[in-house]
């Protein structure tokens, strides 16, 4: 289990960011663990047919990345009572060793009795890929909060 | 005929039992790249968007319904939310049942909103999915 979060959590707090890669092998890894084999997630024909500019990585690929920021701060997954996401842009996977860099920012956006939002950015490019994310935790405590209502 | 907004509503079956294992979730969060020890071991939990696994089994009886004349590869995720009662653990089983909830008709385009619950065999309500989906339609020929 991490550190405990809860002391001097207010409206605004970051959390740690994330920085991952994602490639064509995580794509293939991702298709397999979550059996979603549409085609755009591997195939540049495909893809492209349908109107895409190449591959894209399945949103849930960038959803579940992306709640790594808010599982490794509350250490105990189970915290997470609801998530999320709307998928802005689609993240193209470029077919080479180094793929697309997307990078994971979070903080605390609202905070009401042991509940806490934390809302994600998750970036790619320079464009916002998600929208809209947020995930909610349960910390099981009140937290000690200047702005709580009570 | 293809999908229209008279299928809102559209429940379809419970689908068959799924066995939550060690395995697959020591799989799915690999693909995450997540390390979290909690999702590994002989007793692990799986990672909250494992639900996604899950909820594919829903997705994909309105997927391959012949009435809605959909094609995989046409279609995107355009949002979804998770609402967690619980978390899933290795050797759960659970059942998927999903239902349509709206249509929307935009030019080149159907926006599906579709609602997968995940619950125990005993009814236990576990986890509920709600994803808008994107079909881009096929052009006139």
């Amino acid at each position: 289990m991490k550190a405990t979060v809860v002391d001097g959590l207010e409206i605004g707090t970051t959390l740690p960011s994330l920085t991952v890669r994602f490639t064509r092998e995580r794509l293939v890894r991702y298709a397999g663990a979550s059996t979603d084999f549409n085609p755009i997630h591997y195939s540049e024909h495909f893809a492209r047919q349908v109107g895409l500019p190449g591959v894209i990585a399945h949103g849930m690929l960038t959803m579940g990345t992306a709640l790594r920021v808010v599982t490794n701060w509350v250490g105990d997954p189970s915290r997470v009572i609801a998530y999320a996401v709307r998928f802005n842009r689609p993240v193209v996977v470029p077919d080479d060793p180094d793929g697309v860099e997307v990078e994971f920012n979070a903080s605390v956006s609202a905070i009401v009795g042991s509940l806490v939002t934390i809302s994600i950015e998750a970036t790619s490019n320079g464009q916002r890929v998600l929208g809209a994310a947020r995930a909610e935790v349960d910390l099981g405590v009140r937290v000690p909060h200047r702005d709580h209502e009570t | 005929m293809a999908i229209t907004e008279a299928h809102a509503g559209r429940r379809y079956p419970p689908c068959d039992p799924y066995q939550v294992s060690a395995a697959k979730i020591a799989e799915f969060a690999t693909s995450l790249g997540d390390d979290n020890p909690r999702y590994r071991g002989e007793s692990p939990m799986a990672p909250p968007t494992f639900a996604a696994v899950i909820s594919a089994l829903g997705w994909n009886q309105l997927f391959s319904d012949p009435e809605l004349e959909l094609s995989l590869e046409r279609i995107v995720h355009g949002d979804q939310r998770f609402t967690f009662l619980r978390p899933l653990h290795a050797g759960d089983i659970v059942i998927a049942t999903a239902t349509i909830n709206k249509v929307r008709m935009r030019s080149g385009s159907e926006l599906i909103s579709a609602t997968v619950d995940i619950a125990s065999r005993d009814g236990e309500p576990i986890c509920t999915a709600q994803a808008t989906f994107a079909h881009a339609r096929k052009a006139a020929a």
